[in-house]
């Protein structure tokens, strides 16, 4: 294992106690607790991480955050394996396994970095150039596009990691624990506000991290572990650590992904806050000089973290190139750890000597007005060429200076993190005094602070913060005072000079590449070119150059993207702008996203009060909604058609029973159910008696039939209506809003008694016999109890509801029970129908029996553009009165001839089963295009009547009884069919009436 | 003959090992209430004379404020402008949807039993907030959430009815019974 040749003696946030191992392409490395993945790869003194996306350049770690666009690794292998992982945001664990996504034979010699050679040709707008023509090579070019492009591999098996939803609820949510967050968090927190802090670090304090500057005079590790054991002490305080913001949705919905560890991988958090502080910080810039995607060149301020959170000092000779004063900090720190500083080179003429003392006292040399213009070294930084500058963008640099060092440390300025204030709507402005874009205006419950509002120095943050919390606070209605501020050092600031792209030896657009989007590859000549070309708009440039298109989306070199296009342009920045900021802040896992929904707790699994005896029965399940319904009961040897043969043929000579449950059932009474009713159904439902029943259709506004019912009247202002399975909770929806919404005059109530009672059907010709052996307090006979009427009775001793409605054709009673007693009841009647050979049948024998006898499965043989004249039920559309969707059905086209139309289909051969969705059409040959004609909804073998049959759709269907038409089998095979009526059995209703 | 008191909530499968109370966590214990009667009611409560005729037949008041129930007898649950869920433990509950739809056939109201439909489950301990706050959206602190408190939310992907007790420490979830077994397996798996 390789010596962590790049680890300081001491310092850090580490813990040495608790070393770790790791694999980065197949070696084994060590690391510490408390390291990230970067921290312990630099620590390691390795440099070449990743090859870029385009031109396969050798890349290295530059960040040590989010805005990270190189060390995207892939992590571990097979079902656990996580593609696009951030090294810098991967907290290093015992045995951890990563790899380079890119990089072919091998990451240091890589085949494809020919691409650099020709970079050319890989310019802006490549792809739409390249693989436009010709248009039928497209195939090819997207399977060669395919399998060069990505970010690493998804895994291939179900993710073994458990992950969890949580929702929180909170006055004030503080996204940052930097020295602004920890200060509005406090300030919050002590007027009594229930407060959510979240951070992205393993441990709050930000920037703040491992530093050794006075805060209200002790050192800042102490002062930030003061203020979170404060903020701790709050019972309505929760501080999230390894917690990434990713989203600002509507209504200060803010949705946070938490790293856990242990089993539990990931949490989300569902936050709604009634006020937000966003005190995220703020993301250094780079500067675009030739080859500055060496490896080697870092931003300054993750230099300065890699040495103080994870005692790592990334080279042993540096450099250091500013255009503002953040990273004399960094040339400190690099000193104080050991490494040479060659010179500190700062394009700014003149610099406060307080600054440039305190460096050069430590025996660096400072170079004020000069410019880091170029890097040498391929797979690492070996050198810098600088050049004296008069801060004349379009002067050629005279390079006049080579300077040796393994480490270049860059700042170009800084980027407040404006991302969640604009997710969230707000506006955007350029400062031209701090030349960064700041928050403006909010447009939710939101302020900014911090450096993430343009704020610089510390005691700049720690009052912003302050001031953010307290208004936050009054904003909930708390009355929350001003905590005093700890006394911080004070410094004279210069201004920071703008520079984006640093003059070259050359001209720009012929230079060695100046990078701004290190994932895409995306370089100054690119956005010069699409300016050349007559792009203007940031958002068309961004398409067109790929700027920002990566998963850091720009969060490195986008704003630096802009100003170059500002100046290419000849325009103000001001007046470029940006482009749109979209969640999530930072890619988030599909696991956490899913949550616990996985598996069996996907979908809720609806199951009937009898469900378990189907499932000791061995029933085959479907899903009809969130329903699992048995499907067929197989007995040895049988598979679905057998089993459904024999089921139907059992319920057609004695009987079948089936657990109907999943009905919708909706109870309806009050003074004006009659006239409700009336307007709802097509029939006339006032006429009805009381204990009868009717069939009853539901029109949608459109006159299409929607949902079909049985109805029965149970008393003068009270009726019992079903639905389908699958539209119960829309019916009974669509009933309310007419209550609700149109009619709320009427006095009607509707009481969903779907769950409450289960209804079981016993069919066939022995149920009569059946009920009148189980004891049943009222005569069964036909004469008393007739066809469509319903009873209340007593039932082998429970109370139930006794319906004689039919949907196979034989006689049948459905017994409606209280869900309580249902699988009683259920085993009452297996036990005594042995004797009859009683059959538990399932959707299918259902939908078979239904078929025979013609009766409609709406949803399967309608699809909501068919009307009751088309299934032949305009007997059933009274003609005295107004209903739901009446108007529409005098529409011309609901009364034009050649409507499709309900028939019946026989095959010829007598043995052809029809494909369910199979076209039919007049002849076979036609000519191209051949006119479809209708198609079939139904079809089944009915092993009762010996042959198959089908339901269908047919044009003016009704008036061609008796005609041959045809029906595509699929592969160009086609049967001859004849249209009948759609009651293949028992049309004169004599069964069901018995 | 069927024994009608052998009412069954068709958990048994699931809770079998642990009888009608399990220990969903070293935080939650879960109890299923199914010796509750469950009663909807619907009706005008502008009505004259129907909040009268429900208070002499339950022997309390209907709750008329959103989101409140009232303690008595019965508890009621207030689910709407014009609908309520009685919660009944009494000795003579399966008698009171008689008597109280006959007090109340003459102002136009609704009573259904709905027991057999619906299962109560009885959620205590300190970790039940936390437990809910993973699949319900509601807002379950006590400055939020008063004791005696109920609201129709989702529980996980569940529609359910959520009561806090009077003494603010334990949470009764009403939920339908074809989406008792989803909720309990949930339940049990974020516990």
């Amino acid at each position: 294992m390789a010596r962590q040749t790049n680890r300081l003696g001491s310092g850090g946030r580490i813990d040495r106690s608790r070393p770790l191992r790791f694999r980065f392409n197949g070696r084994d490395y060590g690391g510490y607790e408390g390291d990230t993945l970067a921290s312990a790869l630099l620590a390691n003194g390795v440099r070449l991480v990743n090859r870029s996306f385009k031109l396969h350049r050798p890349r290295g770690i530059i960040g040590c955050g989010a805005e990270e666009p190189n060390a995207i690794l892939q992590l571990g292998s097979g079902a656990g394996t996580l593609p696009n992982q951030r090294a810098t945001q991967v907290s290093l664990y015992d045995g951890l396994e990563a790899r380079s996504t890119r990089g072919w034979p091998s990451l240091r010699f890589d085949a494809s970095s020919v691409n650099d050679l020709f970079g050319r040709v890989f310019s802006a707008g490549f792809y739409y150039k390249t693989f436009m023509f010709p248009q039928r090579w497209w195939d090819y070019y997207e399977a060669f596009i395919r399998r060069s492009a990505g970010l690493g591999v998804a895994p291939d098996r179900p993710d073994p990691d458990r992950y969890e939803h949580r929702n929180a609820h909170c006055d004030v949510l503080v996204v940052g624990a930097g020295p602004a967050g920890l200060m509005a968090a406090l300030a919050a927190a002590r007027s009594g506000a229930r407060v959510i802090l979240a951070d992205q670090q393993r441990e709050p304090g930000g920037s703040l991290v491992g530093s050794d500057l006075p805060i209200g005079g002790r050192p800042a590790d102490e002062w930030i572990a003061a203020v979170v054991d404060e903020l701790r002490e709050f019972d309505d305080v929760r501080v999230l650590t390894h917690s990434i913001v990713f989203g600002y949705h509507d209504h200060n919905f803010v949705t946070i992904a938490q790293e856990c560890g242990g089993d539990m991988r990931e949490r989300l958090w569902r936050v709604r806050a009634r006020q937000v502080v966003l005190a995220q910080g703020a993301f250094e810039r780079p500067l675009a000089f030739c080859n500055n995607d060496r490896p080697g060149v870092m931003l300054a301020s993750a230099v300065s973290a890699y040495i103080k959170r994870y005692a790592v000092c990334p080279g042993r000779r540096a450099v250091v190139f500013t255009n503002n004063d953040s990273a004399y900090q960094c040339a400190l720190d690099l000193a104080h750890a050991g490494a040479t500083v060659g010179a500190l080179v700062d394009s700014r003429g003149s610099v406060s000597s307080e600054l440039t003392d305190r460096v050069e006292a430590v025996g660096i040399p400072v170079l004020h007005g000069h410019i880091v213009t170029d890097v040498r070294g391929r797979l690492s930084v070996g050198g810098v060429r600088v050049a004296r500058w008069n801060g004349d963008t379009d002067a050629r640099a005279d390079n006049s200076i080579d300077i040796r060092c393994d480490l270049l440390a860059v700042s170009g300025g800084w980027n407040p993190a404006v991302h969640l204030h604009s997710q969230a709507g707000g506006a955007i402005a350029w400062d031209e005094r701090r030349h960064c874009f700041v928050p403006a205006e909010s447009r939710q419950a939101n302020r900014s602070a911090g450096s993430g509002n343009g704020r610089w120095s510390l005691a700049d943050c720690l009052r912003d913060g302050r001031d953010a919390g307290v208004a936050a606070a009054r904003s909930c209605g708390f009355d929350a005072a001003e905590p005093e501020l700890p006394v911080v050092e004070e410094r004279d600031e210069t201004p920071l000079q703008p520079l984006w792209r640093v003059p070259a030896a050359r001209d720009p657009d012929s230079c060695p590449k100046q990078f701004l989007d290190f994932q895409n590859d995306t370089c100054v000549a690119d956005v010069r070119l699409a300016v050349r070309e007559g792009y203007r708009n940031v958002e068309h440039v961004k398409r067109y150059t790929a700027l920002g298109f990566g998963t850091d989306q720009g969060k490195l070199g986008n704003i630096t993207g802009m100003a170059v296009l500002a100046e290419t342009l000849g325009a103000p920045v001001a007046s470029v702008g940006t482009t749109t900021f979209r969640p999530p802040f930072t890619p988030v896992s599909f696991g956490v996203c899913a949550g616990e929904g996985v598996g069996e707790l996907y979908d809720p699994v609806r199951k009937t009060a009898i469900h378990e005896w189907h499932v000791s029965a061995g029933a085959a399940f479907e899903n009809v909604g969130q329903w699992h319904r048995p499907w067929y009961f197989p007995r040895a040897g049988e598979d679905l058609n057998s089993a459904v043969a024999r089921e139907c043929l059992a319920t057609r000579r004695s009987i079948g029973i089936l657990d109907a449950s999943t009905l919708g059932k909706i109870d309806v009474q009050g003074r004006d159910a009659v006239a409700f009713l009336e307007r709802i159904y097509p029939h006339k439902v006032g006429r009805m008696a009381v204990g009868r029943c009717a069939y009853g259709l539901m029109l949608g506004e459109d006159g299409m039939v929607m949902d079909d019912g049985v109805m029965t009247r149970l008393g003068d202002r009270r009726y019992y209506l079903t639905t389908t399975t699958g539209g119960a909770a829309r019916v009974l929806a669509w009933l309310e809003s007419w209550l609700q919404t149109e009619w709320p005059d009427l006095e009607v109530y509707l009481t969903s008694l779907t769950d409450q009672l289960s209804t079981i059907s016993v069919a066939g010709p022995n149920s009569r016999r059946l009920l009148e052996k189980l004891g049943c307090s009222i005569d069964l006979s036909r004469e008393q109890f007739p066809f469509m009427s319903m009873r209340q009775a007593d039932l082998a001793g429970l109370p139930v509801q006794l319906f004689r409605v039919s949907f196979s054709g034989e006689l049948a009673f459905e017994i409606n029970v209280d869900s309580a007693h249902a699988l009683a009841l259920w085993q009452t009647l297996m036990d005594a129908g042995r004797e009859f050979e009683i059959t538990p049948y399932g959707t299918e024998t259902m939908h078979v029996l239904r078929a025979e006898k013609g009766f409609v499965i709406v949803g399967q043989d309608t699809d909501g553009s068919v009307t009751p004249i088309d299934l032949g039920l305009e007997r059933m559309l009274a003609k005295d009165k107004d209903f739901l969707g009446k108007r529409s059905l005098a529409r011309p086209d609901c009364v034009r001839e050649g409507r499709k139309q309900l028939v019946g289909l026989l095959s010829a051969d007598g043995r052809t089963v029809l494909r369910e969705g199979a076209q039919l059409i007049e002849e076979p040959g036609a000519a191209h295009p051949v006119p479809m004609i209708g198609h079939v909804t139904s079809s089944y073998m009915s092993d009762c009547l010996g042959h198959p049959i089908a339901l269908a759709l047919v044009a003016g269907g009704r008036s061609r009884h008796g005609e041959t038409i045809h029906a595509s089998l699929g592969a160009g095979s086609i049967a001859t069919v004849t249209i009948v009526p759609p009651v293949f059995y028992d049309p004169q209703n004599e069964r069901q009436h018995d | 003959m069927t024994d009608l008191s052998q009412r069954r909530h068709g958990l048994e499968t699931l809770v079998g090992a642990h009888g009608d109370r399990e220990q969903l966590s070293a935080t939650v214990t879960l109890e299923i209430r199914a010796a509750v009667r469950q009663l909807n009611l619907r009706g005008d409560p502008g009505k004259a004379g129907l909040r009268t005729a429900a208070e002499e037949a339950l022997g309390q008041a209907l709750p008329v404020q959103p989101n409140a129930t009232t303690a008595g007898p019965h508890t009621i649950c207030w689910l709407g402008p014009d609908e309520w869920l009685v919660l009944s433990a009494t000795p003579d509950a399966a008698n009171v949807a008689t008597a109280l739809e006959q007090a109340l056939s003459k102002h136009g109201a609704a009573v259904n039993d709905v027991s057999g439909g619906q299962v109560l489950l009885h959620l205590a301990g300190s970790g039940v907030r936390d437990l809910l706050a993973k699949g319900c959206t509601l807002d379950f602190h006590p400055r939020a959430f008063a004791p005696g408190a109920c609201a129709q939310s989702g529980l996980a992907k569940a529609n359910v009815l959520i009561r806090l007790d009077e003494d603010g420490e334990a949470f009764d979830v009403v939920v339908r019974r074809s989406f008792a077994d989803y909720l309990l397996r949930w339940l049990r798996h974020a516990a």
